[in-house]
C-alpha cells in the first residue's frame, strides 16, 4: 500500500480521473468540475424570519461538498436565492447570465428544507448527488452504555434512539433513512434488530445460536446481509428484510464479518481471516461461490464499505500499529491510504467522494479527493461505527 | 527424489492418463479404491465450519446473570493479538476444566470470548466468537459433549482491564470459562 504522504499527486490524479469520467457520463453536469477550480455559487441572503439561519446552513452545505465555493451576492457562476417559511424553502438557482436553472419548493422544517435545496444546487452544478440531507446513525458510549444515536450528517438534531443500557453495535441505515438495523445484547445475546424510524417499532429479526451481528441493508432495502455463527463459525448470510431463513454466502474456517453491498445489489464485499489475518473478499450475494480476494498490500483489512457509484471500496487497515482508512479502486485493483492520523469504520456519502469515519471517539467527514477531514461536531463523545443514508 | 515427491508424480500421471481416456471421464469421480476401481460419489461431505452451535439454553436463562465466571476464573484462556489459536501454554488450563467437570458432573459451560479494543468492533466480535469456539472445539476433543458447551462473544465491549497498555490488551484477549448456574 502506498503511503500518500509520499505520493499525493499520483493518488489525486487517479481519483480525479475516476471522478471526471463520472462527470463526463452525467447528462446533468452543467460545468466541468476540476480539482482546482471550484464552482462559484453566489448566495443572495434567503428571506423570511429563519432566513439568516438558512443562508448559513446553505453556505456550509455547499462548502462541504468540496466542489462548490459559496460566495456572496452576484459574483458567482450561479446565483442562489430563496424564501424560507415555516413549511419549507422556495429556492431558485440561476446562471450568471440570468438564465433560470430551477425554481422549486422544498417542503419541511426550515433547516431540513434548506438541506434539500443545497442538494438540488449540488446536483445541478456538479452532476453529483449531494449529501446535505443525509441522516447519520452511530453508536455512542457517551452515557455509559453503548446506545444507538441518529442525527443529521452535519451533526445537528442528534438524539438517542435506544435507552437499553446494554451493548449495541454496528448500525446500518437504509438509503431512505426510514429503517435502521443493528446489533443489540438486549436479550443477553448479540441479536439483530430492525427499527422502523417512522413508527419507532422495533423487531428482533435474527436470534440464532451464536452471534448475530453486523447487519447491512441491500441498496433496495429488501435484504440484509449479516454475520451469523449458528453453523459453528462466523459466516456471512443474507436474509430478507421482512424475515425468513438466511441464505449462506461464505463457507470457510475463518471469521467473515462486515458485509457491504455493491450498488447493484448482486455482490458483497466483506472481511475474512480465513488465510490468517483479515483480508477483503468479494462474493456473489446469492449462494456460496468462489470469493475474489482484494489485494491491498496490507495484512489487516476490515470493515469495507462499497461506494454508491460502485468504483471504490473504503476499508479499515492496520499499519505500524495504527488504524487508517484505505480505498481500493475496483477497476484498477489498486489500494491507497487516505488518512495519516488514524481512522476506522468508514461509510460513504451519496456523492462517492466523502467518507464519515471515527477516530478516538469522534466522527469526521473526509473528502477523499482533497484528503481534508473535518470533525462532525456533536454534543456527545465516545462515538463510533457511523452509517449514512443516501 | 523423496517418496513424497514420487507419490505426487505418480498421482499426477494417473490423473493425466485418466484425463486422456474418455471412458474414464466422470464428473463424480472422487478417487481410486484399493482394487483400482473408481470410488462412487456417495454425497458425503465434511463441514469445514466446525461443530454447529447448540440451541440457546432454554427457559428464562439470561447469559448476563445466570453464569458464574468465578469458579473457573483461574482457567481463563489468553490469546495472542488477532489470533484464535489456543497457545500451547494455555492448554493445561483446559485439562483442569475437564477434571473440574468430572468432579462436578451435570454442569454446562458458557464460554465468553473477548478481544482487545484495537480494531473494528465487528471484527473483534467475530474474533471473540472464534476464540470461544476454539475453546469449545478443544474441550469437545477432550471428550466433553459439545451439547453442554455454549458460546458468546462480547468483542471488545467487556474488557477485564481498562487502559491502552500492552499489558491491559493481553489481559483482554481471552475466553472466560463460565459455569451455567441456572438452566
Amino acid at each position: 500500500m502506498t503511503d500518500l504522504n509520499s505520493s499525493p499527486s499520483l493518488f489525486r490524479t487517479i481519483v480525479f480521473t475516476v471522478l471526471l469520467s463520472s462527470f463526463c457520463l452525467s447528462a446533468h453536469a452543467q460545468v466541468d468540475v476540476s480539482p482546482n477550480v471550484l464552482v462559484r455559487v453566489g448566495i443572495t441572503p434567503l428571506s423570511g424570519s429563519e432566513g439568516k439561519m438558512a443562508t448559513e446552513v446553505l453556505s456550509a452545505d455547499l462548502k462541504r461538498t468540496g466542489m462548490i465555493s459559496p460566495v456572496s451576492g452576484g459574483s458567482g457562476d450561479y446565483i442562489a436565492s430563496g424564501e424560507v417559511t415555516d413549511s419549507g424553502v422556495a429556492g431558485k438557482l440561476s446562471k450568471k447570465s440570468g438564465e433560470q436553472v430551477f425554481s422549486q419548493t422544498f417542503s419541511g422544517k426550515p433547516r431540513a428544507a434548506t438541506h434539500e435545496f443545497a442538494d438540488a444546487i449540488t446536483k445541478a452544478v456538479t452532476g453529483l448527488p449531494g449529501f446535505a440531507s443525509s441522516k447519520l446513525a452511530f453508536i455512542s458510549s457517551s452515557g455509559g452504555a453503548k446506545e444507538l444515536y441518529l442525527g443529521d450528517i452535519d451533526g445537528y438534531n442528534v438524539r438517542a434512539i435506544t435507552h437499553d443500557g446494554v451493548i449495541c453495535a454496528s448500525p446500518s441505515l437504509n438509503h431512505e433513512a426510514t429503517k435502521l438495523t443493528y446489533t443489540s445484547y438486549k436479550s443477553g445475546y448479540p441479536d439483530i434488530y430492525l427499527i422502523d424510524l417512522a413508527s419507532g417499532g422495533r423487531n428482533r429479526i435474527a436470534f440464532f445460536p451464536g452471534i448475530n451481528s453486523g447487519p447491512s441493508f441491500s441498496p433496495d432495502g429488501s435484504q440484509i446481509a449479516m454475520t451469523l455463527s449458528k453453523d459453528g463459525n462466523p459466516e456471512v448470510y443474507v436474509m430478507s428484510a421482512s424475515g425468513g431463513s438466511p441464505e449462506r454466502i461464505t463457507r470457510t474456517r475463518g471469521a467473515e464479518t462486515s458485509p457491504s453491498w455493491s450498488p447493484t445489489g448482486d455482490r458483497l464485499v466483506y472481511s475474512s481471516d480465513d488465510r490468517g489475518s483479515p483480508q477483503l473478499f468479494i462474493s456473489s450475494a446469492s449462494g456460496v461461490t468462489e470469493a475474489d480476494r482484494l489485494v491491498t498490500g496490507n495484512s489487516y483489512c476490515t470493515k469495507p464499505d462499497w461506494s454508491p457509484d460502485g468504483k471504490l471500496i473504503a476499508f479499515t487497515t492496520r499499519i505500524g500499529g495504527q488504524f487508517q482508512i484505505g480505498v481500493f479502486d475496483v477497476a484498477s485493483r489498486n489500494a491507497h491510504l487516505i488518512t495519516t492520523s488514524g481512522g476506522q469504520d468508514p461509510a460513504w456519502t451519496a456523492d462517492s467522494r466523502h467518507l464519515v469515519y471515527s477516530n478516538n471517539g469522534r466522527l469526521y467527514l473526509l473528502d477523499v479527493v482533497s484528503h481534508q477531514s473535518l470533525p462532525i461536531e456533536t454534543s456527545i463523545s465516545g462515538n463510533g461505527e457511523p452509517t449514512v443514508s443516501r | 527424489m523423496n517418496k513424497k515427491c514420487l507419490a505426487s508424480l505418480l498421482i499426477a500421471a494417473t490423473l493425466a492418463l485418466a484425463g486422456c481416456d474418455p471412458s474414464k471421464s466422470n464428473a463424480n469421480f472422487t478417487g481410486m479404491g484399493p482394487d483400482g476401481t473408481p470410488l462412487p460419489d456417495n454425497g458425503d461431505k465434511v463441514d469445514l465450519s466446525g461443530i454447529p452451535q447448540n440451541a440457546r439454553p432454554g427457559g428464562d436463562f439470561d447469559p448476563s446473570k445466570d453464569v458464574d465466571y468465578s469458579k473457573l476464573a483461574s482457567d481463563t484462556i489468553y490469546f495472542a493479538f488477532d489470533s484464535s489459536t489456543i497457545p500451547g501454554a494455555e492448554r493445561t488450563k483446559l485439562a483442569h476444566v475437564v477434571d473440574w467437570l468430572k468432579a462436578n458432573p451435570n454442569h454446562s459451560l458458557f464460554l465468553a470470548g473477548h478481544a482487545d479494543k484495537r480494531g473494528t468492533p465487528e471484527y473483534n466480535r467475530a474474533l471473540g466468537e472464534r476464540r470461544a469456539l476454539a475453546v469449545r472445539e478443544y474441550l469437545a476433543g477432550l471428550g466433553i459433549p459439545a451439547s453442554t458447551l455454549f458460546t458468546i462473544s462480547y468483542g471488545s465491549d467487556r474488557p477485564a482491564e481498562q487502559g491502552d497498555s500492552e499489558e491491559a490488551y493481553a489481559k483482554n484477549r481471552r475466553v472466560q470459562i463460565g459455569v451455567i448456574i441456572k438452566q
